[in-house]
């Protein structure tokens, strides 16, 4: 019988190494130490007496967000690659309309990038992007697989200005990987790779408020067409793209505020993070107490809010059938020590220092939603991944693998 | 032995894998997998058309969004539960989402600093610590 004990150890670089077949002359009963630079390294062992084949990958981890166009993925993203440090920028010298984003630790891919039919193909079929026949899911799978394994790929790109798929660049391994756009969870296979996932929920009165904002000032667009392009693409909505929030580990939803009676201006929103519980590397934010079920109004004698005021509310619930926490945020952030205070009450963010939740948000603070729920939970939610990773690196690192065969 | 081991890298380890390299897995389950729209990927060159000149400004998506606005409109007028309307609109969502991403992008840049990251050695991107 042959033991072969792998150690693994996490370097910061990706590279990988490997042990050419090794013969020793220990007899049957031998025990090969073998150290690699990397980890998730899998050593098989053959009959007898040497380590012959060693596969090894690279530390990839895949984060999966979904959301419809025109649904803070973009303001997200930004505020995520921010947690992790470094800029984010598209490939230098590569094509100029790509849609990937590459800081040091993370890439962050769009998946517009699979469409299986450009924007005449999809005229022509009469199908809209959200439409899983407009997007090749195999391509998809398959690249994102390879890239969890450690491989570069040469991935198409969408050209959004064009609507026409221009020739691939060439994606390399990286630390962490964030897959972006309609259908992250779309696809069994794909939803497989995912280490976590994240839906972002926009209310329709909301997401009608946002397209507004977005689009009135183009001369094309009025009120009516703002809202005929909401419902011509709603049934391939709720078709496709919404179901997939059963499956995602943290659910963002942003509705209008409880705070103002009938207000639809969708300028003061309420914000709700949904966590699943039981997800491996994350623990749920939560307000003073694990598990119970409470209402706080932070504004009182400490703390002067202007109106409408700020309201949180926390408690366990149900989603989907999945047991979850709720944190919800009513309200916005008028001043800095409001949100010094609200940091200070939570608990399990996962931040670094004391403040850096409010430090994040104050760094961004020209994004939109860095003075309500939207910002606060995407920059705790993007905490809570660095959390993730850097737990799936030590638990890599820690463990030595062992692999034995009779 | 550990030791002269942990030094080799393997650097074959970061082959491209093209999609379609030939010895892709049988397709796995998917209800799509045998749509006729699977074919268009399997070949880049046929699928690259020619890039539009001068198309990524914000004025040119500005003409974009009128004409495609205009054009579900028209669609739309025939039949406006048609998946032809649909993906008109969609057109409309799509063209806003790129004018609305393309300013975010021009409002964050300097053209200078945008230059200098690609030209680093020329004259003008020149720093003096002095």
């Amino acid at each position: 019988m042959a033991v072969s004990t792998v150690y693994t150890t996490h370097s910061l670089n990706s590279s990988c190494s490997i042990s050419s077949p090794t013969r020793t002359q220990l007899g049957s009963h031998q025990r090969q130490v073998v150290f690699y630079r990397s980890s998730s390294c899998r050593g098989r062992s053959s009959r007898g007496r040497s380590v012959s084949v060693i596969t090894c990958s690279t530390d990839t981890v895949v984060i999966g967000l979904a959301a419809d166009s025109g649904c803070g993925k973009s303001t997200f993203m930004r505020r995520l690659t921010s947690v992790f440090g470094g800029a984010a920028e598209p490939p230098k010298g590569g094509n100029p309309d790509s849609n990937t984003l590459i800081s040091d630790m993370t890439t962050v891919i769009c998946l517009d990038d699979y469409h299986s039919l450009d924007r005449y193909g999809r005229k022509e079929k009469g199908v809209t992007a959200l439409d899983p026949r407009a997007n090749n899911f195999d391509l998809m799978y398959e690249q994102v697989k390879a890239l969890k394994e450690g491989k570069a790929v040469d991935k198409p790109i969408y050209n959004h200005v064009t609507g026409l798929l221009d020739p691939p660049e060439l994606i390399q391994p990286p630390k962490i990987l964030v897959i972006e756009g309609l259908h992250p969870m779309f696809d069994a296979r794909v939803r497989e790779l995912l280490d976590f996932s994240i839906y972002l929920d926009i209310s329709n009165e909301v997401k009608f408020a946002w397209k507004i904002q977005r689009d009135m000032a183009e001369r094309g667009h009025s009120l009516e067409s703002i809202k005929a392009s909401i419902e011509a693409r709603k049934p391939d909505f709720d078709a496709f793209i919404d179901p997939q929030k059963q499956y995602a580990d943290a659910v963002i939803e942003v509705l209008p505020t409880q705070l103002i009676p009938d207000d639809n201006e969708g300028k003061v929103l309420r914000v709700k993070l949904v966590m699943k519980e039981g997800v491996k590397h994350f623990s749920p934010v939560y307000l003073f107490d694990e598990g119970s079920t409470i209402s706080w109004i932070p504004c009182g004698r400490k703390l002067t809010c202007s109106y409408p005021g700020i309201k949180f509310a926390y408690g366990p619930d149900s989603y989907f059938s999945h047991e979850v926490s709720v944190l919800e945020m009513d309200g916005q952030f008028d001043r800095l020590d409001e949100l010094i205070y609200v940091e200070s009450h939570l608990s399990n963010l996962s931040t670094k220092f004391y403040g850096e939740v409010t430090q994040q948000m104050l760094k961004h603070a020209d994004f939109p939603g860095s003075n309500n729920g939207t910002g606060l939970f995407q920059t705790i939610v993007g905490l809570k991944i660095r959390d993730l990773y850097e737990q799936i690196v030590a638990s890599k690192a820690a463990v030595p693998v062992e692999a034995t065969k009779a | 032995m550990a030791t002269a081991l942990a030094n080799v890298s393997l650097s074959a380890t970061r082959v491209a894998a093209r999609p379609d390299s030939g010895k892709n897995p049988a397709p796995l389950a998917s209800p799509f997998v045998k749509s006729p729209w699977r074919r268009a990927q399997r070949g880049w060159g046929m699928h690259v058309r020619a890039r539009m000149s001068a198309s990524s400004s914000p004025q040119s998506l500005s003409d974009q969004i009128a004409e495609s606005v205009k054009k579900a409109e028209e669609t739309c007028a025939g039949d406006a539960e048609s998946g032809e309307c649909a993906a008109a609109w969609d057109e409309v969502e799509e063209v806003s989402a790129a004018a609305s991403h393309l300013k975010d992008k021009l409002k964050n840049s300097d053209p200078l600093e945008t230059y200098c990251k690609d030209n680093p050695e020329t004259n003008e991107c020149r720093t003096y610590e002095d």
